[in-house]
């Protein structure tokens, strides 16, 4: 195994090799495992980037969207006449414009356009379309909507009562989904147990904050497609979701992606696409549209917000006996990734941790309240919260340092998943902790702090795993071709994959892949990435898998392109690969059995936080993070992702407070709703990076996109725990909750 | 920006609503416009004058990717009207690269990878750019502060800092040199 740490990869340049071996040279000329710049660095530090809000078109014409901004209503009449009436207005449409009306990453139970009732106070109602923005704005404000409320369901415990109003008349419940894990006999582990820990957890909305709003240029082109320029994190299922709206056939349909401004997950539903699309389709001009950042807010979806009830037992020599969770996740009002968030959720409560006895019920319900959907670490970080807040009151109540308690629990090879399938192998989870507890010498002495009278520090370990690709079942795969140019000497390489790049550097690894395979020098290599007409289905850019797939896709076609280039004489040389990771299975709906992961990666983290005790705030001083991540295709970007997934971490448990109240978002803004500034980031963030590779991941890699959030919350509420005494089980950590926490302790 | 608005405000009549005309030195050249007196410089960047570097995020002064900077100073352009920078010198992040070369900054931007998405490092870069033109010598703190109102959510933090200092070592090795 190797490993660094990651407060040293500089950015590493291919210089002369003087004197050194072929073989040593060979190594250096390889690229998978170096720090090379972004292939778009350039222009980004120039600022010529163009992201979706910087594109324009001569004859172009402005959009706004009319959103519900209320939580559930009856459209009674839409009175457009004033609107129409309005200098500079083109045109406005509702739901009758609509050929298709219906939307949804998984299940299309979304209308494009409100037609009847209002769900949540980021439905779609109406567009306007007008020659200038400002037109569009007046005319939006001119629109009538006569509206009946009807109650609103907001509280996901109430969603499933009797007297509960159902808000999908065809389903007859607001119950979404539901799943369980039966394994073992529960009962008996609990009597097994010498000590049970039993708490009820809270995680929140978390709204992605992407720097980048919705933003897009819809146009025809010369013939006569649709075409839709934005940035999200699937263009091809984008594509699919727009031509099943407006009842074109799928080559209709041309989906450009720019480089996005983030995306976290938020830009995995549809948001604006569809709209524009339609907006074009009809007016047969360029429209524009760019969201305002509390459109954004209201209207793009959320994380879950989670209700999680443990009850775990465990012997006085610190053995799990007994897992026992029910979870209750707030969908919001259309299904979006819900269903999957709850397998993600329901198989990973458990914590990497061995147990023979696990009862696991979880639920998703619709409500009014806004939609819930991917965001970093998909249903990981809520449910591990919980469980790792349970390791460490288990830790606590049977006097046993946490890390060593962990120890005697964690998975390794051979151990079984609470869904009854081996973990897949290597299991690297008690590397990583014992990594990180290396670099900060853990158990760290709180003496060794300084103490001031109000300020008191402490220390917080907590673990963290996630699974590679989207598993249960899903029919994942990943698509790349390659096109070799030239005679006798390839003097350029197409690279044709749909892969979208939102920051993660999703198109740097993969020119990193692509010469190491061919062989080639990065300036041969031309990406074709953002137009679906033109480059091949990747999947999505989300659960830590892009890296994973993309490698073994363009591993595939480099050598099928390879062999053509021998054998044929036919120049360019054109070969496609489709990767299929090893297949999963879905969860047994009575049992939970099932092999819901291609792989998994690791991480630990440890925090040491101050809490001021007069003020209730927490300062994370420093964390330390260890991660196995199978191979570092690009340390230094590497680096970058974990630090950043972190920082969203320890904002999702401190600053980040998205306040509901009554169906309505109170903080939709960067006033209100905080998120972590560069002063907020802990002074010190270490991060070891371990290299124990993975049989499946290309040269080893495994995934790491989503690893760096999932254990900031629990790590920095332990170390709370450790300053002052007092668990903290609902995030965030507001200044408020802290020093009512604090007063409720003699 | 405080004392323009208000020298104005006491020797000026009513402006707008319609557009009136407004001469802008942006990035060394001289540009005549017609906008509206509401239009904020952020705006007339981006819609009248193409430059599209610096970004709208917010539009109301709580991220500062629309940070650019009005003589030697940095400023929310969001925050600022187009017609307070009459007679002003406005430097975006268009102009920082000279004959083809980086600027220090740009190029330890590059060399730390402080940024993933990059939507904010226009804003961020500006920020640093009048810390670094006033102060050659900032230290670590000098250089959160400059950044402390520019939101990164990629978290890119660390790297921007350390891209700060490592741009002032450039700077300051270029002029010894
Ligand atoms: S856009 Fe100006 S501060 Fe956010
Ligand atoms: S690099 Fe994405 S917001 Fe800073």
């Amino acid at each position: 195994m190797k490993k660094f740490s990651g407060t040293e990869p500089k950015a590493q340049h291919k210089g002369a090799s003087d004197g050194a071996t072929a073989v040593q040279e060979r190594e250096t000329t390889k690229l998978v495992g170096q720090s090379i710049p972004r292939v778009d660095a350039i222009d980004k530090v120039l600022g010529k980037t163009q992201y979706p809000g910087d594109l324009s078109r001569p004859d172009m014409v402005f959009m706004k969207v009319l959103l519900a901004r209320r939580p559930h209503a009856r459209i009674k009449k839409i009175d457009s006449s004033a609107t129409l009436a309005t200098p500079g207005v083109m045109a406005v449409f509702t739901a009758s414009d609509v050929p298709c009306n219906e939307y949804g990453l998984i299940e299309p139970d979304q209308p494009v356009l409100c037609g009847d009732v209002v769900r949540y106070i980021g439905d779609k109602v109406a567009l306007v379309i007008a020659q200038n923005e400002h037109a569009a704005i007046i005319g939006r404000e001119r629109l009538v909507v006569d509206y009946e409320d009807l109650p609103a369901i907001t509280d996901p415990r109430r969603a499933l009562d009797s007297s509960a109003l159902i808000l999908h008349a065809a389903k007859k419940t607001n119950l979404l989904a539901q799943r369980r894990i039966r394994k073992g006999n529960i009962e008996s582990g609990f009597t097994k147990a010498d000590v049970i820990v039993e708490s009820e957890y809270v995680t929140p909305h978390q709204e992605h904050a992407y720097l980048q709003p919705e933003a897009g240029l819809a146009y025809l082109d010369e013939q006569g497609r649709v075409v839709i320029e934005t940035a999200a994190q699937w263009s091809h299922d984008d594509r699919h979701q727009i031509a099943h709206a407006l009842g074109l056939p799928q080559d209709q349909v041309r989906v450009i992606y720019t480089y996005g401004g983030g995306a976290f997950g938020g830009k995995e539903d549809v948001s604006i696409q569809i709209v524009l699309a339609l907006a074009a389709w009809k007016l047969r001009k360029p429209v524009k549209l760019i969201w305002d950042r509390d459109e954004s807010i209201i209207g793009h979806h959320k994380r879950h917000p989670y209700i999680i009830k443990a009850k775990w037992g465990a012997t006085r020599d610190g053995k799990l006996t007994a897992i026992q969770m029910d979870l209750l996740s707030d969908a919001g009002a259309y299904a979006s990734s819900s269903r999957e968030v709850l397998n993600n959720a329901t198989a990973m409560c458990t914590g990497p941790y061995e147990c023979e006895n696990v009862w696991v019920d979880s639920r998703a319900v619709y409500t009014n309240n806004p939609t819930c959907g991917a965001f970093r670490g998909f249903g990981a970080p809520q449910v591990e919260f919980a469980a790792e807040m349970q390791m460490n009151k288990l830790a606590e109540a049977l006097d046993m340092d946490s890390v060593e308690l962990r120890k005697k629990n964690l998975w390794r090879n051979g151990s079984i998943q609470a869904t009854g399938a081996p973990v897949p192998e290597p299991v690297g989870v008690i590397k990583v902790l014992e990594a990180a507890a290396r670099a900060a010498a853990w158990p760290v002495k709180k003496s060794s702090s300084k103490r001031l009278e109000t300020k008191k520090r402490g220390f917080g370990v907590a673990c963290g795993f996630k699974n590679v690709g989207y598993g249960f079942g899903f029919d994942e795969k990943c698509t790349v071709t390659l096109e070799l140019h030239g005679r006798s000497e390839i003097e350029k390489v197409v690279v044709r994959a749909g892969a979208s790049d939102a920051g993660q550097g999703a198109h740097t690894i993969l020119t990193q892949f692509v010469a190491d395979a061919l062989d080639v020098p990065l300036e041969k290599i031309q990406l074709v990435t953002g137009d679906t007409s033109e480059a091949d289905p990747v999947g999505s850019c989300s659960a830590s898998r892009l890296a994973f797939m993309l490698g073994q896709a363009v591993r595939g076609a480099a050598e099928l392109a390879k062999e053509k280039w021998r054998t044929q004489s036919e120049r360019p040389v054109k070969a496609t690969y489709r990767f299929k990771p090893r297949p999963t299975t879905p969860l047994d709906p009575e049992t939970g059995r099932g092999d819901p992961a291609i792989s998994y990666c690791y991480a630990a983290q440890i925090a040491e936080v101050e809490v001021d005790t007069a003020t209730g705030q927490v300062t994370v001083l420093k964390l330390i993070s260890a991660h196995d991540v199978g191979k570092a295709v690009n340390p230094q970007q590497l680096i970058g992702q974990i630090e950043g997934g972190a920082a969203q971490g320890l904002g999702w448990a401190t600053v980040e407070h998205f306040v509901m109240k009554d169906g309505f978002v109170m903080t939709p803004n960067f006033t209100l709703y905080l998120i972590p500034t560069v002063l907020d980031v802990p002074e010190i963030m270490n991060t070891v990076v371990l290299e124990d590779p993975d049989p499946q991941g290309p040269q080893g890699a495994r995934g790491v996109g989503e690893m760096g959030l999932i254990p900031a919350a629990p790590a920095l509420v332990a170390a709370v725990h450790d300053a002052t005494g007092v668990w903290f089980d609902q995030l965030p950590l507001t200044p408020e909750r802290v020093l009512k926490g604090l007063q409720s302790v003699p | 920006m405080a004392k323009a608005t208000k020298t104005k405000r006491a020797s000026v009549t009513v402006r707008g609503p319609h557009k009136m005309p407004v001469h802008l030195f942006v990035n060394r050249q001289d540009y005549e416009l017609h906008v509206e007196p509401r239009r904020t410089l952020l705006d007339a960047l981006r819609k009248d004058l193409g430059l599209t570097g610096a970004k709208k995020v917010c539009d109301e002064g709580t991220c500062g990717a629309c940070t650019v900077i009005v003589d030697g100073k940095p400023v929310y352009s969001c925050l600022t009207l187009a017609i307070e920078c009459e007679e002003k010198s406005i430097e975006t992040i268009e102009a920082l690269a000279q004959d083809g070369k980086l600027h220090a900054l740009q190029q330890a931007f590059i060399e730390e990878d402080a940024y993933q998405c990059g939507f904010c490092t226009p804003g961020q870069i500006m920020s640093l750019k009048a810390l670094l033109d006033e102060n050659p010598n900032p230290t670590l703190d000098d250089v959160k502060r400059a950044v402390s109102g520019n939101l990164c959510r990629c978290g890119a933090y660390p790297k921007i800092f350390r891209a700060g200092l490592r741009a002032a070592e450039i700077l300051r090795s270029k002029k010894g040199a």
